[in-house]
């Protein structure tokens, strides 16, 4: 005789419970109940948590002692007071209940769910349905009806309320049930698995209310009974109603369904009888006669039959296929996407067109690929052009349809930052306590305080509410906060996706998502495409469009000349501003040092610069033997295959896991086993077994101590950011194309670079300024020239010459643009005609004119300015609509101070973010003795030097234990500064903010890579405004346009420093 | 220091009042300002920059900075306050012309976009034509710049001295007897409560100065319970506090002051308005002026579980009932510190002695269990969570006890009715 929980809250009816669902399992485990019921508010989304917990479980203890897990929801309706737990008894009735909570939370916003009782009645067949009534007295009304459209399957819930009442509850609870004729069963209305969670319950509920606790008053749970509870307890409270507690057993034998029973099928209509292995087998031999016309070679024969045998064996040609449709729908739309991820580089994704990266030129794992014991579907990730992945995700629902197609959710977890700043406000500490505390303790991880951190904030941590507050900020995270969209994961399905799991909106219009993870679903074997978006991918796109409209060249990822050697010639030399991956600071002061020769140098050039590789300590190493200062050995033969190609330095995830494979002799599935549980390692607990267990392999296999640390400590780096060889390889391949592009046809690179902002790590203005110093010249934005996007010109000399497009105009929008272009005939006169003409409101033609757009009329900025304010109506009137040249009113001649180049070149700024004039340090030089121009780093002598510029990036990389890099640009070019954290400690605000800097420091050179290491720095940002521009109100009505760093808007920026700030953004990285 | 613009703006309207020692049109300026019109006045200090000086000087010596403009017109001195020097300038246009743009008083939309077109001073803007920039910036602008130079009038509106309720009598002879003083006192609260009638305020507080023959002054303080303006209702309020006065040789003058008003709207009057209300505060009044008014307090409900907690006592004559008590179980009438009696195990004793007393359970309620508030550090709860119950004794009384199962012991808590 023993006791089933049927109604149980977990902390995924979000802000409400107090225990995550693993929680319940295992406390009702502990406690040996026969089956706990996970059944959150008109939710599925915690059971599968339960469900994988149970399953971990099950390694340890006999299923029989294990409680069943039963799936359910509490379903909560608009029109009726009393809530209904929903427990499906079989795989129909599942399915029912999900498209039930489908309807109702397709019908609703975002996080909720619009379900009225005839819902219920509609989709409630072969559930079993527990009334949970908040009044007794008026519960009959509503029970009834459905007690009669669901005989036999209607129960009356008793919930003990433990106010002293409970005993009269349950008699009025059994009377109630006597007269619908619904058994009464008990269930506990569990809110947490452990009475110790009741604070964090209360919290939470401060959290839902947006109070403080001292608010709370009894709107906190009064006592901590609402826990899991065993049998014994249960049956002391039912005491004198045995039979409630007998019939929760019943019901759990009732309830036969179980997740795993969901089969998931990957949809394959396309076949037209064809079955898709067939079909699949038919592509790739078409593939192969297209990728190698000459004869594929016998190796590249031989590793198509092996894969094609092993997805034959693990049934996963659908999947394969269901990426090729995709990626050939992208293709006939003329949208490039390139296919990345283990699987990505198989020969079959190379010959299916998926992926242009020739599998022959990287150590491909087949195991890794699709592993047969993982049980778990190969992993493929298509990266889509940003501005055109959600054509594809549009066709993707529309192809297979809302109801067999959705996005994956994201669980948004309470992370440190967050847990810190809530729990602090619900607990009343004041912000800039809690800021000291997020700023200082956590840092970005999720562990818990130390003491001696606090105590050194000056806080006491024998302050009772500050010991409670920090204790509940430890047990918060990690509590999931709402469901987000994933980035792009798809879950397409054979049968209808709403009979497998809930689907609701997400948060962006015409997206639909499921209600589970991608963990979730991994557990459960279903598969998911994912449809990222990729900036870089735009850019190269457009500029093959270029290409072809302006060159007659038509290229394609695939046929872009490859080992090409003014490619490599230029990336040896860092020149890669806006080349995919290797443009970041720190790549571009790797890229001499590495000197890539080859593709494979990219790819590892591509891999190396990560946090992975770094912490584990293999860069230095690696590029001692690349550069022959290191000999290149291997600690063994076996590992000679493995390490082969990265000279015995292990840089990939895939080659950490043949390290533990060959190396400390893991089997596969463990070596899988020992990644994934890194992933994930702060939650179980596991790594210490895995550690011992791969230094003592090493050991016995006769590799030394140092060397077995060293492979675990990078295995570890890669748990967090694991960056594989396949990854690589992808991103290797668009770095080569986009350094191709940049080498040979460097404007055309550039201007499709400005179309495609915002991405990248420079702005437009480094853009400009890098192609102008490629000898490339740039057009200032014209109302007679300009198009929407930068266009090339043919210049009388025959080369390109970009002019800038209203995109770079700050708040200009494309419609504005089209209308000018389509109504320029042969161009305008004065700003009057562009209103008459084209229709554009006066504000716009003010942009234009604060852009400096009608300087080919000989119209300077002012006097357009002027003659723009004249018109005053939105509209032109129809009688004057057709003005023949100075027919108009006369008005008096007004001559307005002209402007001096200072105030031209802030005006450029404020209205598109670069200029064409002069750099502001060049005219802010003569004022500032003493300064090294940039150009000249690389000759002065080494010692201290000053030097002065704007601010384009700050990045203070994790790696780098606190040290902060900054980059400024003067009219000469760029600085490169490390400032170690002794100096930020004290400059901390001047290069946190600062946008102007002066740096004095000791030069360093290694190569042609130059660092300033900084011994004081000074803000100059006030110097700014010396350029002649004393409105400091009107940087605060800027826009951010198009590429504008993402920031607070209409912040009033008064101080120099702060309207140096908004004039001058750099792009700042944490 | 949280910015407190309701105390700023008290404060402004202090300054004000002293600024009327300067001339008596004293208009406010925005938030954060002054106008003074001293056309006439500058003479009394000697002339304008001795105004100027004394100004600084009384206002430095009182710890406040300020900017002081001294112009030809509000909006011109407007500009030299905000832009401008502070002493008065010789030469007014001049003055004028070198002040941004912004000194105009104009919007900011308006101020960017001349700055945008490089008109950036008044002079420059006088300097250009006036039908184009009517054209550009409406007539808002040129007004504003008409108003600088004075070629345009404006107003200023000064502030109303805010009312003061206070009516007083002499006698010809002294008086000395109640009755007399009463009567005199009634004739002074018919007119004051015409006035407060008026204004539509009630009196909260009052104040009768009594000034004796010899020149000492007695006085006689009454608070109200709410707010009055009915002279039939409070004279006879002020029955006690005039009972104890010394009249001395007697008393040749009566003064009554309100000295705290609220607002008392005028109300309809209806056949079952409240007068067991009126009643209910007129007994609080003379309640409280024998015991202070502070010290009649009423229970309103609080929102928590803890039983001591549950309510609040508030001053009567300073709060409304509040009929919010929900419990969803009942409540004793009476709650005491917790009283320990004897027992073990969780179920109530059968039998137990309280206050001398030997009583035996007949019927037990319960349990109600409550956890103590765990964000407060509570003294009475130190012991833990309790569970309460509802005890019917044989003998008659109905108590509240509770059992602390973490620090196992048994406590009378309350008495129902």
């Amino acid at each position: 005789m023993t006791y089933a929980e049927l109604c149980t809250t977990s902390n995924f009816t979000f802000l409400c419970g107090a225990s995550h669902p693993e929680e319940l399992v295992m406390r009702a485990a502990d406690l040996g109940l026969a089956a706990i019921a996970i059944t959150d508010r008109n939710s599925l989304a915690g059971v599968v948590r339960a469900y994988s917990a149970l399953k971990v479980l099950k390694d340890d203890i006999p299923a029989e002692k294990l409680p069943k897990l039963i799936v359910g929801c509490r379903i909560v309706l608009r029109n009726s007071s009393v809530d209904w737990v929903a427990l499906p008894t079989d795989r129909a009735a599942y399915q029912r209940l999900t498209r039930l909570l489908t309807c109702g939370k397709r019908r609703a916003s975002k996080g909720e769910c619009h379900l009225d009782l005839n819902d219920l009645m509609d989709h409630a067949k072969g559930t079993i349905l527990i009334a949970i009534p908040s009044d007794l007295d008026t519960a009959q009304r509503d029970i009834h009806p459905v007690q009669r459209r669901f005989p036999g399957h209607v129960f009356m819930g008793a919930a003990p309320q433990y106010d002293g009442s409970d005993q009269a509850y349950f008699t009025a609870c059994a009377d109630l049930a006597l007269r619908c004729s619904t058994p009464m069963v008990a269930v506990g209305d569990v809110l947490m698995h452990h009475s110790k969670r009741k604070q964090l319950a209360d919290v939470l509920t401060c959290m839902r209310h947006h109070i403080t606790i001292d608010q709370i008053g009894t709107r906190a749970l009064p006592n901590a009974e609402r826990r899991l509870k065993g049998h014994v307890d249960m049956a002391r409270l039912f005491r004198h109603h045995p039979a409630a507690i007998r019939r929760t057993m019943e019901i759990a034998v009732r309830c036969s369904f179980e997740l795993s029973e969901l089969s998931y099928e990957y949809p394959d209509e396309i076949a037209d009888g064809e079955s898709p292995m067939a079909r699949l087998e038919r592509l790739a031999r078409e593939g192969l006669k297209r990728r190698y016309p000459d004869g594929a070679s016998v190796k590249v024969k031989a590793l198509l039959e092996k894969e094609l045998k092993l997805v034959a064996k693990l049934d996963f040609p659908a999947y394969f296929l269901t990426v090729h449709d995709i990626v050939q729908y992208a293709r006939s739309q003329g949208i490039l996407c390139q296919g990345r991820g283990s699987a990505a580089n198989s020969i079959i994704c190379y010959l299916l067109g998926i992926t242009d990266v020739r599998p022959e030129t990287i150590a491909m794992v087949v195991e890794r690929f699709v592993s047969e014991h993982r049980g778990e579907p190969p992993d493929i990730d298509v990266d889509f052009e940003h501005e055109r992945r959600e054509e594809v995700i549009q066709w993707i629902y529309h192809r297979y349809g809302r109801h067999r197609a959705g996005l994956c959710a994201t669980v948004i977890h309470f992370r440190s930052r967050a847990a810190i700043k809530e729990v602090g406000k619900v607990m009343g500490l004041s912000q800039d306590v809690t800021a000291r505390l997020s700023g200082q303790i956590w840092g970005m991880s999720d562990g818990g305080a130390d003491p001696e951190h606090i105590r050194e904030l000056g806080l006491d941590m024998n302050d009772r509410r500050l010991a409670q507050t920090i204790r509940l900020i430890g047990e918060i995270i990690g509590f999931p906060r709402h469901l987000s969209q994933h980035v792009g994961g798809f879950i397409i399905t054979k049968g209808r996706l709403d009979e497998l799991c809930p689907i609701e909106n997400a948060a962006m219009d015409d997206r639909t998502l499921i209600e589970w993870d991608k963990d979730d679903i991994a557990a459960l074997g279903i598969l998911k495409v994912d449809v990222l978006s990729l900036g870089m991918l735009t850019c190269i796109r457009k500029s093959f469009d270029l290409l072809t409209q302006h060159e007659h060249l038509n290229l394609s990822i695939a046929t872009v000349p490859q080992a090409d050697t003014k490619t490599y010639d230029m990336l040896c030399v860092a020149d890669a501003v806006g080349v995919f991956q290797v443009e970041s600071r720190a790549q571009m002061n790797f890229l001499p040092r590495m000197q890539p020769r080859e593709f494979y140098d990219l790819v590892i050039e591509v891999a190396i610069v990560r946090p992975g590789p770094i912490q584990g300590g293999m860069v230095h190493p690696y590029i001692n033997r690349r550069q022959g200062r290191e000999n290149v050995n291997f600690p063994s033969e076996e590992l000679r295959g493995v390490l082969g190609k990265t000279l015995g330095v292990p840089l990939f995830q895939e080659q950490a896991m043949q390290i533990a494979v060959v190396g400390a002799g893991f089997t596969p599935e463990e070596a899988d086993k020992l990644r994934r549980s890194l992933a994930t390692f702060r939650k179980m607990g596991t790594i210490g077994t895995f550690r011992d267990r791969f230094i003592n392999g090493m050991l016995e296999r006769d590799y030394d101590l140092d060397f077995a640390n060293q492979c675990f400590s990078q295995i570890e780096g890669f748990g967090e950011y694991g960056f594989p060889e396949s990854h690589a390889a992808a991103f290797a391949m668009l770095a080569y194309v986009s350094a191709w592009l940049k080498c040979h046809h460097p404007a055309i690179f550039a201007c499709a670079l400005l179309n495609s902002q915002p991405m990248g790590f420079y702005a437009p203005a480094q853009i400009v300024r890098d192609a102008r110093e490629h000898q490339i010249e740039v057009r200032p934005v014209c109302v007679n020239a300009s198009k929407w996007d930068n266009h090339l010109e043919r210049r009388t000399d025959g080369a390109l010459a970009i002019r800038l497009g209203f995109r770079q105009i700050k708040g200009f929008r494309e419609e504005d643009a089209n209308w000018i272009v389509a109504a320029r005939r042969n161009g305008y006169q004065d700003p009057e005609t562009v209103w008459l003409r084209a229709g554009v409101a006066p504000a716009v033609l003010e942009r234009l004119a604060e852009a400096d757009a009608f300087i080919s009329m000989g119209i300077t900025r002012r006097d357009a300015l002027w003659q723009v304010k004249a018109i005053r109506s939105q509209t032109p009137l129809p009688l004057f609509n057709d003005l023949v040249d100075g027919e108009s009113i006369h008005e008096p001649e007004v001559t307005l101070p002209a402007m001096h180049l200072g105030e031209e070149v802030v005006e450029d700024y404020l209205s598109t973010r670069l200029t064409l004039r002069a750099h502001p340090m060049e005219l802010l030089r003569p004022t500032i003795p003493g300064l090294t121009p940039h150009d000249q780093l690389q000759h002065v002598p080494l010692g201290r030097t000053s030097v002065c510029g704007l601010v384009i990036t700050r990045q203070r990389p994790g790696t780098a234990s606190g040290v902060i890099f900054l980059t400024l640009e003067d009219e000469t070019g760029v600085s490169n500064i490390v400032v170690w954290a002794e100096i930020y400690k004290k400059f901390r605000r001047i290069v946190m903010s600062g946008r102007l800097l002066h740096v004095n420091g000791y030069l360093q050179r290694e190569g042609i890579v130059v660092h300033l290491i900084a011994q004081s720095i000074e803000d100059m940002s006030h110097r700014l405004t010396d350029l002649g521009h004393p409105m400091e109100e009107v940087i605060g009505i800027t826009r951010p346009g198009t590429d504008d760093v993402p920031r607070g808007q209409h912040t009033s920026a008064r101080h120099p420093r702060e309207q140096a700030k908004r004039l001058f953004p750099s792009r700042d990285f944490h | 220091m949280p910015a407190n613009p309701k105390a700023d703006q008290g404060f402004l309207l202090a300054l004000r009042r002293w600024a009327t020692r300067y001339c008596p049109w004293v208009g406010l300026e925005g938030a954060d300002g002054l106008t003074l019109d001293i056309t006439g006045s500058a003479h009394l200090f000697g002339d304008e920059t001795a105004m100027l000086a004394d100004m600084h000087h009384r206002l430095k010596r009182a710890g406040i900075a300020v900017r002081i403009g001294l112009g030809i017109s509000r909006g011109s001195a407007w500009a030299l306050a905000h832009y401008g020097t502070t002493s008065a300038p010789n030469d007014m246009q001049t003055a004028l012309a070198a002040l941004p743009v912004a000194a105009l008083r104009i919007e900011r939309k308006t101020d960017v976009a001349l700055q945008r077109l490089g008109l950036r001073t008044i002079g420059d803007l006088t300097a250009t034509e006036r039908a184009p920039l009517a054209r550009r910036f409406g007539p808002e602008l040129l007004l504003r710049l008409d108003q600088a130079t004075g070629v345009q009038s404006e107003d200023i509106n000064p502030l109303k001295a805010p009312p003061h309720y206070a009516v007083r009598m002499s006698f010809p002879e002294p008086i000395g007897l109640c009755a007399d003083v009463m009567a005199g006192v009634e004739r002074l609260l018919v007119k004051l409560c015409e006035q407060l009638a008026l204004d539509g305020v009630g009196a909260r507080t009052l104040l009768l100065s009594l000034r004796r023959v010899d020149r000492d002054t007695q006085e006689v303080e009454l608070r109200l319970a709410r707010a009055l303006h009915d002279a039939h209702r409070i004279l006879p309020l002020f029955q006690r506090g005039i009972d104890t006065v010394d009249a001395g040789f007697g008393i040749d003058q009566l003064r009554l002051m309100a000295i705290q008003v609220e607002k008392q709207p005028v109300q309809q009057i209806n056949h079952v308005s409240s007068g067991s209300k009126d009643q209910f505060d007129d007994l609080l009044t003379r309640l409280g002026a024998r015991i202070g008014l502070e010290n009649i307090q009423r229970f309103l409900p609080a929102d928590s579980h803890i039983p001591e907690r549950s309510f609040i006592r508030a001053p009567a004559a300073f709060s409304s009932p509040n009929d919010a008590w929900t419990h969803a179980q009942p409540r004793p009438i009476r709650l005491f510190p917790p009283e320990p009696i004897t027992g073990d195990g969780s179920q109530p004793p059968p039998r137990f002695r309280w206050r001398r007393m030997t009583l035996t359970t007949g019927r037990a309620t319960g349990p109600e269990r409550i956890a103590p508030e765990w964000w407060m550090a509570d003294e009475n709860w130190r012991s833990g969570l309790r569970d309460y119950w509802r005890v019917e004794t044989q003998q008659g009384r109905r108590l509240w006890l509770f059992y602390t199962p973490q620090n196992p012991g048994w406590f009378v808590h309350g008495e129902f009715a």
